[in-house]
Order: structure tokens, then sequence, then C-alpha cells
């Protein structure tokens, strides 16, 4: 498609770039790229994972140098050397992966981007735009949704006006997102220029003034207007190249045979990283043949709760069982570490997942080796296979197998620790934020692997996507403040409602038929 | 009785003031992500500079002068491996202390045995008239009492100020630091200058107070000494400093028990405290994930930065 510039007049751009180029390596990640951002205006760039987004972010942000072509802020040219001399020029970015020093507290975290700010500045200015976050507290002890708030007022104090923002919503609950969308708005009122990097299509209809669409480095579609803009499907078909359902269909449960519990968990209460208790008397069973979701707001436990039952620790008290066997009472599912048929996504990609410099046949050898066909020897050909199959089967965009992990954009290691997961055949799959950062290719292809895999085995799904939850699940279980709040069957129609009222801590009445402990329907 | 503790007390400050010295420097390296394991080398320098400059001046003050040029130097050298190359630290600091000992050991060949100016100890109006703690901390030298001036001003300097804020920045996180527009590579190349410099102080010390003229190897591993302390303080200042006595008071104990000839606590594990001390407090600290939390442990000590992948 051709790119589509737009005429309409709106004075200068605050930023344009013109035929920006660059490469890492062999891989081409920017290719010619134009852009416009102008003031008061949220300019949506979208594109499949790998498309080069957050690439050409750092490089408006200063982080990487471009090979080529021209960026101009204010119409003057600007070649920036160090992230430093873009923030000089008002060019501020909230990256995917947060830029905060964990062991500060938020005041430090401020002063050190914007010198001389005062603990009593970051306090208006966060009640000013709805951003407020106690200066006072360490920066390893806030939410997610927190610690954006931290790096929006970072931006914010030392007076950005084009303000860049990397997925901002991927690790939000759908009421903080709300609230970010509402600073947003804020902040284009005032004439600020924001750019928005997002896989969601609601966001992007809900905010977004100009959409520009990127596909493997190059701009497919320029500065659409959103009544410019073709409809959803067209919008996602231009992101990621191919038509997309924008839905999963979900066959009825087949429970047949027998009613096999592969894992239960009973009172099982246990304590964060940092030895707080995190969540208490979860009790929780998965059975063959169905996914259930544990969903809830980010902070209320589940993380913890997640590691525990993936045999990590921190369990202080009760019991899990695994496929017939008893786990130890004081630390539950410590032996299952490394167990045969329990397989793992953690929500940390990055650190807990994988290993950048390791190449990804090595990190898709990280686990399951430990079966039988292991042996001593590493099997450098069964990675690869792996890799390739991801290549093939979840459109993962790597180089080779030997590439190092740390090349691969978020969306693609992403896809790689699923397919090295998947591989393994597991009873169990237990997957935190699965699709977190997937375009929506990828979390199709994502969605489907999880309901094929629901035939052979059990999944247990950790979501903060209400979407997701409802549309895979056979049941969901709602966690809160440490505690599952109740169950409830996918398939009951107050589901949407009461899920959500539990989410925010409202306990909802029971309906008559009591969907309470809902069993799921069958088939 | 009571006269005895005291002249313990003062050994022990008067034993701790090199290691002390040294222990800021490191500090300050570390906090801003450079691990610098070549602190024996530059004290070994510093001692020799020290002593060389003060015997052809005749004025010790030039000579502590000397040797925080030649500590400084070293330490650049460490600056250009370890951040402007990004070579492994370890190796570089350690290729250092060896460097510092042979060239410490070849040049000073002459001046073995000669004997120089020296720093005094000094008496203060008011305060070394003060009962016990006065005789203890006020009857030193003067490069003690430059320590006490420059602990509590470091400690301003890292936690009260912007600059310092950049520099632990540089430590706990780089490229958080460069995202906030810190030159963290100026930044940490200056504060290995200056651990150096710190380093150059604690040899001359040595050479030009505590054991006044040169010997080969006259730190006696007071530099590893140093290394250790930084980790024992959790990476603040005045618990380097208070560590660097605790130091000093084994080896006050060490020649006490010599001078009277009966040895409560053997020599060999009066030496080895510092060190097994050192290994308690990391396992205490490591052992409770919010004592971890807090140390303030660089997270990027050691680590290269470079920005582009
Ligand atoms: N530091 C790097 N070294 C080598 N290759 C890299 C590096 N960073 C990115 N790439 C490659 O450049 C391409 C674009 O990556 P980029 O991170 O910009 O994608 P993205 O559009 O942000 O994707 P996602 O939606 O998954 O975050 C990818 O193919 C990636 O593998
Ligand atoms: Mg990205």
């Amino acid at each position: 498609m051709a790119a589509n510039t737009n005429t309409i007049a709106r004075g200068e751009p605050l930023l344009s770039c013109r035929g920006v180029c660059k490469r890492f390596g062999a891989v081409a990640a920017n290719r010619d790229v134009d852009l416009d951002v102008w003031p008061g205006r949220v300019h949506a760039l979208l594109g499949e994972n790998g498309a080069g987004k957050s690439t050409l972010m750092s490089i408006l942000a200063g982080r990487y140098r471009p090979d080529g072509g021209v960026i101009r802020v204010r119409g003057a040219p600007v070649a920036f050397a160090s992230p430093a001399q873009a923030r000089t020029a008002g060019i501020g970015m909230v990256h995917q992966r947060f830029m905060l020093i964990e062991s500060m507290s938020v005041a430090e975290n401020v002063r050190l981007a914007a010198p001389g700010a005062r603990d009593a500045d970051i306090a208006a200015l966060g009640e000013r735009y709805g951003l407020s976050v106690d200066p006072a507290r360490l920066v390893a002890d806030l939410s997610m949704g927190e610690r954006q708030r931290v790096e929006i007022v970072k931006l914010l104090m030392r007076g950005a006006d084009i303000l860049i923002f990397d997925e901002p919503t991927s690790i939000l609950a759908p009421a903080e997102v709300e609230a970010l969308f509402s600073v947003l708005r804020r902040l284009k009122a005032e004439g600020r220029a924001i750019v928005l990097i997002t896989h969601k299509l609601d966001e992007v209809l809900a905010l977004a003034d100009d959409i520009s669409i990127l596909r493997r480095g190059r701009v497919v579609a320029g500065c659409l207007t959103l009544d410019q803009a073709p409809g959803r499907r067209e919008l996602a078909r231009l992101m990621v190249g191919r038509e997309v359902l924008l839905s999963v269909e979900k066959p009825p449960r087949d429970c047949g045979a027998e009613d096999e519990t592969v894992l239960a968990a009973q009172g099982l209460s246990g304590l964060d990283a940092s030895g707080r208790p995190a969540f208490a008397d979860v009790d929780l069973a998965v059975r063959r043949g169905e996914i259930v979701a544990v969903i809830g707001v980010a902070g209320n436990g589940q993380d913890a709760l997640a590691r525990c039952l993936a045999g990590l620790g921190g369990g202080t008290a009760g019991s899990v069982a695994f496929a017939g066997h008893e786990g130890g009472r004081a630390m539950p599912a410590a032996r299952w570490r490394g167990a045969r048929g329990l397989s793992y996504v953690p929500e940390d990609r990055h650190g807990a997942g994988s290993v950048a410099a390791m190449s990804l046949a090595e990190n898709a050898l990280l686990t399951g080796q430990a079966d039988e066909r292991g042996g001593p020897l590493l099997d450098l050909a069964r990675g690869a296979a792996i890799v390739e199959r991801a290549v093939r089967d979840y459109r993962l965009k790597a180089e080779s197998p030997q590439a190092p992990a740390g090349s691969l954009s978020g969306g693609n290691l992403q896809k790689l620790i699923l397919a090295r997961e998947l591989a393994a055949e597991p009873a169990l799959l237990l997957a935190e934020q699965p699709t977190q950062g997937l375009d929506l290719a990828a979390a199709e292809d994502v969605w489907q692997a999880l309901l094929d895999l629901r035939s052979r085995a059990a999944v247990l799904l950790f979501t903060g996507d209400l979407k997701e939850a409802l549309s895979l699940a056979d049941r969901l279980a709602v966690i809160f403040r440490g505690r599952i709040l109740d169950v409830i069957a996918a398939d009951d129609p107050t589901a949407i409602e009461r899920v959500g009222l539990l989410m925010a801590g409202v306990a909802a009445p029971a309906t008559a038929d009591g969907g309470r402990n809902g069993t799921g329907a069958c088939a | 009785m009571w006269a005895d503790l005291v002249f313990l007390g003062q050994i022990a400050v008067k034993s701790s003031v090199a290691v002390a010295l040294a222990a800021l420097g490191e500090l300050v390296a570390e906090r801003s992500g450079v691990l610098n394991l070549g602190v024996e080398g530059m004290m070994l320098m510093g001692a020799l500079a020290g002593f060389a400059a003060a015997l052809t001046t005749g004025d010790p003050w030039l000579g502590l002068g000397a040797a925080a040029l030649v500590g400084a130097a070293l330490a650049g050298l460490h600056a250009f491996f370890a951040v402007a190359l990004r070579a492994n630290q370890v190796l570089a600091g350690l290729a250092l202390t060896i460097l510092g000992a042979g060239l410490s050991s070849f040049l000073g060949r002459s001046l073995a045995g000669q004997s120089g100016p020296r720093f005094r100890p000094l008496h203060l109006p008011w305060l070394s008239d003060i009962p016990v703690a006065g005789e203890i901390f006020f009857t030193q030298s003067a490069p003690a009492y430059l320590l006490y001036g420059l602990a509590p001003l470091l400690w301003y300097w890292l936690f009260r100020t912007g600059s310092g804020l950049r520099v632990r920045a540089c430590g706990q996180g780089a490229a958080s630091a460069d995202a906030a527009g810190v030159n963290v590579a100026r930044t940490r190349a200056l504060c290995t200058v200056l651990g150096g410099a710190l380093a150059g102080l604690g040899g001359a010390y040595l050479s030009l107070s505590y054991t006044p003229g040169w010997a080969t190897g006259m730190t006696g591993g007071q530099g590893w000494i140093a290394v250790a302390m930084v980790v024992f303080a959790a990476w603040r200042p005045l618990g380097a400093v208070a560590g660097a006595m605790l130091f000093g008071l084994f080896q006050a104990l060490q020649f006490w028990f010599q001078a009277t000839g009966q040895e409560l606590v053997p020599a060999w594990l009066l030496r080895m405290l510092p060190y097994l001390l050192t290994i308690a407090v990391l396992a205490v600290v490591q052992g409770s994930p919010s004592l971890r939390r807090r140390a303030g442990a660089p997270a990027d000590l050691g680590r290269p930065f470079a920005r582009e992948g």
C-alpha cells in the first residue's frame, strides 16, 4: 500500500523524521521511515512484533543513533548523541522496560532526571495530573502502574513536550488504563505531542488522532487521521500483514472420560519475593481438558501465587498436589521444580524467562532438558528445531537460531518462550500474561495454541485481561488482596459483570443457581 | 588500666587511617559502578611517591599531594580500561595491583631504609584536651584529621547533593541513569580517579606517619582490607570509617599482646577477623530480603555500560 500522506494543514509538526534508517547487523530495524508528530495530537504507532517501533522511538529519544535520515524538532535538524540531548530538545520517553532505579526512592528517581525537583513539587505535579505517588516510597515497593506514573512525572518535571509511550498499557489493569488515558488526554489538551505505541485497536480508536503503521521496518501507512482510517479489520490487516479474526472460537469442553485433576492447591498461603505475605488460603483445582484463569488487577498477589504453584518457593502453609503426587506441607510445590509435565511461562520474559546473552537455540533448551532423552550432552539440534518451529507456527522473527536472545523484540521473545514450553508437551501449562505485548496475530496464535493444548492437558492462565480470560477460560478465579474471592464459570451470563466487580474487591451477591465453584459446562 | 585503654584506642585509630582513606576512595568508585581491585597497588605507589616527594622537598604535605596525584594517575589507567574500553574490571584491577607492587618495589630500591620528613602528632586546642575521646582521636597526625573531615563530607555529597545522586545512579542502574541524561562514562571515570587519589593518600599516610620511610610491600594487604571494608560497610562512608577503626583495634590488640607477652586472643585470629566479619555482614544482609533491598549494594557494580547493542 502506498504511503498515505495527510495534507490537512495543521501547522508545523513538532517532530518530524524523514528517511530514518537503522540496522542491527544484518537486521534492518528501520528502513526509510517518515513520521510527523503535531502538538496537541496523539500519534498512534502500530505494527507487528519486531516491526521496529521501539527502535524508531529509541532513536528519537537519543538512545540509538540512526544510520541515515533526518530528524527535525520544531523545524530544526537535530542529531542526538545521547538521551541527555534529546531531553534538552524536549523529547521524553517511557520505555517498554522502565528506566527506574529500584533501590532508590521515587523522589530520588525524579531528581535524577529533573535536578532540583523538591518533594513538594513532585506531589503538586502528581496532584495536578492525577499521577500521585508518595515521593518517599522506594520504587521496588511500587506496582507497575505506580512505576509508570513515576516515569511520566519524570518527563513532566523536566518539561518534555514530545512524549513517547512504548506499550504503556500492556502492564496495566483496566482501571489503570482508564486513568492513564485521562492523563494522556490532559497532556494533549495542554498542547503536548504524544506518540503512543500499542497493539490494542480499542486504545487506538479511543485516543489516537493520527495513525502510522510499520511493518518490517517500513511505513506501510503513514499519518492517517482517525476519520481516514479504515475499519478495525483493515487496520489489523495492515498491522500484521494478514487477515486476523480478532476473536477465537472456543470449542465446548469435552469431559467424557475421567475428570482427572492435574493440580490441586489447598489452603495455600505464601510470601512474595521481598518476604511479605502475598496470598492466603488459596483453594484451586485445575483439571485436564480445561483452562482456568486466575484474574485480578496487578499487585494482588497473583505473581507470587504463580511462582509458588510453579515450584519456585514462597509457600508457607497449605498443600499442593500435582498429578496425584502430594506436595510437602511447609514449602508446597517446591518439589515440582523441573517436574516432568509442568511448564511455566513467567511474566518476566527478560529476567526469568530467558538469558539475553545465550543463543535462541540454547534458550530453547533451558527448560525441559531434564528428561530421560536429554543425557549429559546438549542437543543443540533439538533447540534449533524448537526455534524453527516457533518461526513457522508463531511467525517468530529471528535472524537464526544462533542469534542471541537479547536481539529479539519483546513480543518475539515471548513467542520463543511459549514455543519452548509447549514443545515439552506438559500435563499442565502455567502461563502468566502470555499475550502481554504480543501483536494481534501473535496473540491469536497463542490463544489458539492454548485452546489446542486444552484438549490434551490442563492450562492455568494468569491474566489481567478480562477479555482474554473470558474468551479462553472455562472457569475464572478472581484474586483480590491475595485471596480467591470466587470461582465463576465463564458461560455464566452474568460472568463479565461479576468478575469485573470482584476484581475491584466488591463481592457480588451470589446468583440464584450459584455459579460458585462453577464446574464449567460439559458438552 | 584506664591509661592502657586510652593508649590502645590511640593505636587503634592510628592503625586505621590508611585503610579508612583507601576504603572511602574505593567506596566512591564502587558507588559509581566501577570495581577497582587495584587499591593495594595504588596504595603502594602512593606510599612510595609520598615518601620520595617529601624526601626531596622536605615537606610532608607536598608528599601527600604527590601521592594523591600518583594514585589518581594509576586509577586513570583503570578507568581507561574499565570504563573507556569496557574491559573486565576484576582483571584490570588485579593487573593494577600487580603493576603497583612491582613498580614500587623497583623504583623504591634506593629509598629503602632512608629516613625523611614525617607528620607528627598534632595537638589541637580544646579538642585534644577532652578526656578519653579527645586523647584517643585528637592526638593524631594531620592526615587523620583530614579523614575526620572527609568522611562526613563524602556522605553529604553522595546522599544529599544532585551530583552524588547521579553517582549512585550510575552504580545502581546505569541504563536508567543514562536515560535520565547522566553521562555515565564520565561520572564513572571521575569517581574512579577520585578513588585512586584517596588510595594514594592512604598509602602516603603509611610512609609519612604510621611507619615512616619506605619498605617494599609496606602496605601488607591493607588495600585488600579496604576493599573488604566497603562491603562490610554496605557502601556507606561512615560505616567504612567505623569498619576501618575496628580493623585498627584488632591491629592494636596484636601489638598490645606482643608487648605485654600475654596472648588472650591468638594473633592469627585477629588478622582473620576483618575478613570473617565482612563475610558475616554479607551473610546477614543477603539473608534478609528487606535489608538486601536497602543495603545499597550497587546493582551494576563491575558491569561495563554500553548504550547500543
Ligand atoms: N539491540 C539489538 N540488537 C540486535 N537486533 C535488535 C536490537 N534491538 C532490536 N533488534 C531487532 O530489530 C527489529 C525491531 O525491533 P523492535 O524492538 O524495534 O521491534 P518492536 O516493533 O518494538 O516489536 P515489539 O512489538 O515486539 O516490541 C527486530 O527484528 C529485533 O530483533
Ligand atoms: Mg517494542
